[in-house]
């Protein structure tokens, strides 16, 4: 007899349908798996044979194929046991046809019959048909976010069985944990001195500007970048979404309430491969850090010491906001819109910032500069020194501004972004900043001087606006921006000790 | 005449009618070639008899020469060889007196006096420019490539007046101190600046000065002891900055950190009794720990050049500055204010900001305008006051 069970398998970060059919017929007794199945996949054999037998039911002595459609795409992962146990159940007429129809399945199964989790649960969830999806207990919280089906779970295959044929209630979806206080983010609070960078942090967070820093070590770089996500506004539904879905496909653990609300901090370390970085990688296509940092947070410190290809691959993902993989098998596309934070030493010894310092030879300094391809150097709106706070600062200066207080600032600089159409001042187009970023007759002169001279580019101009806006919109003055706000914006965008290109 | 060579000597027609200072000039153009090797050399022999028994090989039997040259290995005898078997004596010859180029030897009577009782001397130098260009008074400017922009103007002040006050100014023409000493030397149109390089006089390096060493060598001379085509090696500036030390009286030290390659031309200035002079520098400056240390051990500190003219023992009187009068520049009530509250050492933005206790805004706009007016110099996050110059 023949059974079909709807399922789904990942691909990037996108669910596919899968119809597992199962068919099983007199003859020699036999297994097979047809269909593109991966390693995890064809040993489901053995996982679905033995969490049969522990739920009692017995294991058909017949000949048993199973097909996996549409047999073209490459199916992954266990999350298909559960729908291939199924169906088996209901090709060897343990279940009714009926008693499954409309229900599609998802879940890894433990020899004992238990169902376990499979990363990916949202986008899974997302390509099933039919109106209810069974899912392991504990992904039922991450299945009710696509909101479009009634999620059932069982903590077994011998309840499931059960309450398939109506002999047992569906047990009770599992009572969420306490929300655990949401992890304490660093506080800006901690940070003494630091002005400028502190100013160039929240400029960051309020307009979307990509920010490197340059420093000895010890100034403190690591320290402030890691208190930018919690400038960031909560997300927004639809970006809370997007970013739940890149977290669950690749297999993170969301946080309590299933959706991923605060903006994302992901810190690769500089030995990352370029496919951790960017996605790809095994027949899955798992999305990288670039993707899940979108709506958050990219840090990279020590720039410098990651390779100058891995660096350059990240233009077209700051481009276009998204990532494009493509394999022979498949080509995918993940949302990689994330605000990128650098961190280096101006060169080998660290030194080079203070004037007269570094020992480093010429050669030396010239080789660790020139990892950072100018294009990408362009990219950061923002790229200021970091210098050593001042003794006196650290051990009693007063407290700085707390971050509260600071992102209710860039919460509201970015509903005046919102106002303009654009998602951030970053994203403002270049035709739009007349209109946008009008200029004073200072602030006008001020750049005309800039550009005569070769200080500034025609690229690096518009970078240079927009950064003006954001700091008048934190400043609270509507108007045109000012020559004071251009001047503080090209100070912020100046060349962190010779980096070689014009602003 | 002709020996025991065993390759046909092709140059040997054209090389009769060759002065000696030719083959003294090729020998300098071997690999490995240092001036003590060369005057073990031009000691056994003549210079065009050391270069033919250089081409035979087998140098390194030559018990009297290995001696003397503190040692040879057959591999670098051998390499001499090779290396003289492809040159073209006569034709090397010919580019240096085509470019204009002056070769001089312990026997010209241009020949710098100040090499009669050096430790080590060279054997041949090459000059492009004027050779009368290498008489007295001299000073060396020195200091480090990474200079603050403060020890870029000191340099250039100080260049400036020594050569408005006659006396030829003498640097490495390398990045930084040396570069903005000579920048001072040309403005002042006066005495004849020199500028002392580690490679061939057809290679400049650092490449960025090219234009700087043609004025120099236009208004005064460019001198080395390597012959064309010498490129830049490492060995090669500890070695130039001998020769520096050397032709000059007195040795000016502006900025360098404490372990810097100004060290070694002040090591070498000492060995031959010349005297060192050092600029003080802020206690904060990394840059002027090696000038700070000089001071500490003992050096006579450099404040201005009046201060260098009488280490030199010239009457200051009559070589006062000769420096225009700096332009008076209009500078606002709260341009005023930043200046103060940016000092003399090297500040930040925000360090100025925290100061004045004003926002950042207002602060940069004014260091922009103030760097415009080339009252304020920018390096990095640091801002250096300027004194007004001409």
């Amino acid at each position: 007899m023949l059974a079909i069970i709807p399922s789904a398998t990942l691909l990037g970060v996108e669910g596919r349908p899968v119809s597992v059919e199962v068919h099983v017929s007199n003859g020699l007794p036999g297994y097979t798996v047809v269909g593109l199945p991966d390693t995890a996949c064809r040993e489901s054999r053995d996982r679905v044979r033995a969490a049969l037998m522990s739920s009692g039911v017995s294991w058909p002595m017949k000949r048993t194929t199973v097909n996996l459609a549409p047999s073209d795409l490459r199916k992954s992962g266990a999350g298909l046991d559960l729908a291939i146990a199924v169906g088996l159940l209901v090709a060897s007429e343990v279940l009714d046809e009926a008693a499954v129809s409309g229900h599609g399945f998802l879940g890894e199964l433990g020899l004992d019959g238990s169902l376990r989790r499979v990363p990916g649960m949202v986008p899974l969830v997302a390509a099933l048909p039919g109106d209810v999806a069974v899912v392991p207990p504990s992904c039922a919280e991450e299945a009710t976010l696509v909101g479009r089906h009634r999620v059932r779970s069982a903590n077994t295959l011998g309840e499931l069985v059960l309450a398939l044929r109506g002999d047992a209630p569906w047990p009770d979806p599992p009572v969420p944990g306490e929300p655990e206080a949401p992890e304490a983010e660093p506080d800006l609070a901690d940070v003494r001195g630091h002005r400028l960078v502190r100013t160039a942090l929240e400029l960051s967070a309020a307009g979307g500007h990509h920010l490197l820093m340059v420093g000895p070590p010890g100034s403190g770089k690591t320290m402030l970048a890691r208190r930018l996500p919690g400038l960031l506004p909560d997300l927004g539904p639809e970006e809370a979404l997007e970013a739940t879905i890149v977290h669950s496909a690749a297999g993170r653990a969301l946080p309590v309430g299933g959706l991923v609300r605060r903006p994302p901090l992901r810190a690769p370390h500089h030995g990352a491969s370029a496919v951790s970085l960017i996605g790809g990688g095994t027949a899955q296509l798992r999305p990288g850090e670039v993707s899940l940092a979108t709506n958050g947070v990219l840090f990279l410190d020590e720039l410098g010491e990651f390779p100058a290809v891995i660096l350059d691959s990240l233009r077209q993902p700051l481009e276009e906001g998204v990532v494009r993989v493509c394999r022979a098998a498949a080509s995918v596309s993940y949302p990689a819109r994330f605000l990128l934070v650098g961190a280096m030493n101006p060169c080998p010894c660290g030194e080079a910032s203070t004037p007269g310092a570094c020992r480093c030879s010429d050669a030396a300094r010239l080789r660790y500069q020139r990892r950072l391809s100018a294009p990408l150097l362009d990219r950061f709106d923002l790229r200021l020194e970091v210098c050593r706070p001042d003794p006196g600062d650290l051990l009693a200066g007063p407290p700085g501004e707390a971050t509260a207080a600071v992102a209710e600032r860039v919460a509201f600089a970015r509903l005046l972004a919102m106002e303009r159409g654009v998602r951030c001042n970053a994203d403002m187009p270049g035709s739009r900043l007349d209109e946008i970023a009008p200029l004073d007759p200072g602030a006008a002169a001020f750049l005309e001087h800039g550009l005569r001279v070769g200080t500034l580019t025609a690229r690096g101009l518009h970078r240079v606006r927009r950064v003006a806006r954001t700091i008048a919109d934190l400043a609270g003055r509507p108007g045109p921006v000012s020559a004071e706000d251009i001047s503080l914006a090209l100070n912020l965008r100046a060349e962190p000790v010779r980096l070689g290109v014009a602003a | 005449m002709n020996g025991s060579g065993a390759a046909p000597d092709r140059c040997d027609e054209k090389a009769s009618d060759l002065s000696s200072t030719a083959w003294v000039a090729a020998l300098a153009g071997l690999p490995k070639m240092g001036p003590v090797r060369m005057r073990a050399l031009l000691d056994a022999w003549p210079a065009q008899e050391a270069w033919r028994r250089v081409r035979a090989g087998g140098l390194e039997t030559e018990r009297r020469v290995v001696e003397a040259c503190r040692g040879l290995t057959a591999e670098v005898a051998s390499q001499w060889a090779l290396v003289a078997r492809e040159t073209d004596v006569a034709e090397r010859w010919h580019a240096h007196r085509e470019r204009g180029i002056a070769v001089l030897t312990a026997d010209d009577p241009s020949w710098p006096a100040a090499f009669a009782d050096d430790p080590e001397p060279p054997v041949v130098l090459f000059v492009r420019g004027d050779v009368a260009a290498l008489g007295a008074p001299t000073v060396a400017i020195v200091g480090t490539r990474r200079c603050t922009p403060t020890g870029r103007a000191v340099a250039r002040e100080l260049g400036f007046d020594l050569a408005g006050a006659g006396v030829r100014v003498l640097s490495g023409l390398a990045l930084g101190i040396d570069g903005s000493a000579h920048g001072g030397a040309l403005a002042a149109e006066a005495a004849p600046p020199v500028g002392v390089v580690g490679t061939g006089l057809d290679l400049t390096y650092p490449r960025a000065h090219a234009a700087l060493t043609d004025q120099v060598a236009e208004a005064g001379a460019v001198v080395t002891e390597y012959p064309l085509g010498t490129p830049p090696a490492a060995w090669r500036f500890p070695a130039r900055n001998r020769i520096l030390a050397a032709l000059a009286q007195a040795v000016v030290v502006v900025e360098s950190s404490a372990t810097g390659g100004s060290m070694h031309t002040v090591d070498a200035a000492l060995e031959r009794d010349r005297s060192v002079l050092a600029v003080p520098g802020s206690v904060r400056n990394p840059a002027a720990a090696g000038t700070n240390g000089l001071l500490a051990a003992g050096c006579a500190p450099a404040r201005d050049a009046t201060d260098v003219l009488v280490a030199l023992g010239l009457d200051t009187v009559g070589r006062s500055p000769a420096r225009p009068p700096a332009p008076s520049v209009e500078v606002s009530a709260d341009q005023r204010l930043v200046l103060g509250a940016l000092g003399w050492d090297a500040t930040t933005l925000e360090q100025v900001a925290d100061r004045l206790d004003v926002p950042l805004g207002p602060v940069a706009l004014h260091l922009a305008e103030l760097e415009r007016l080339e009252l304020v110099a920018r390096t990095g996050a640091w801002y250096t006051r300027l004194a007004p110059t001409w």
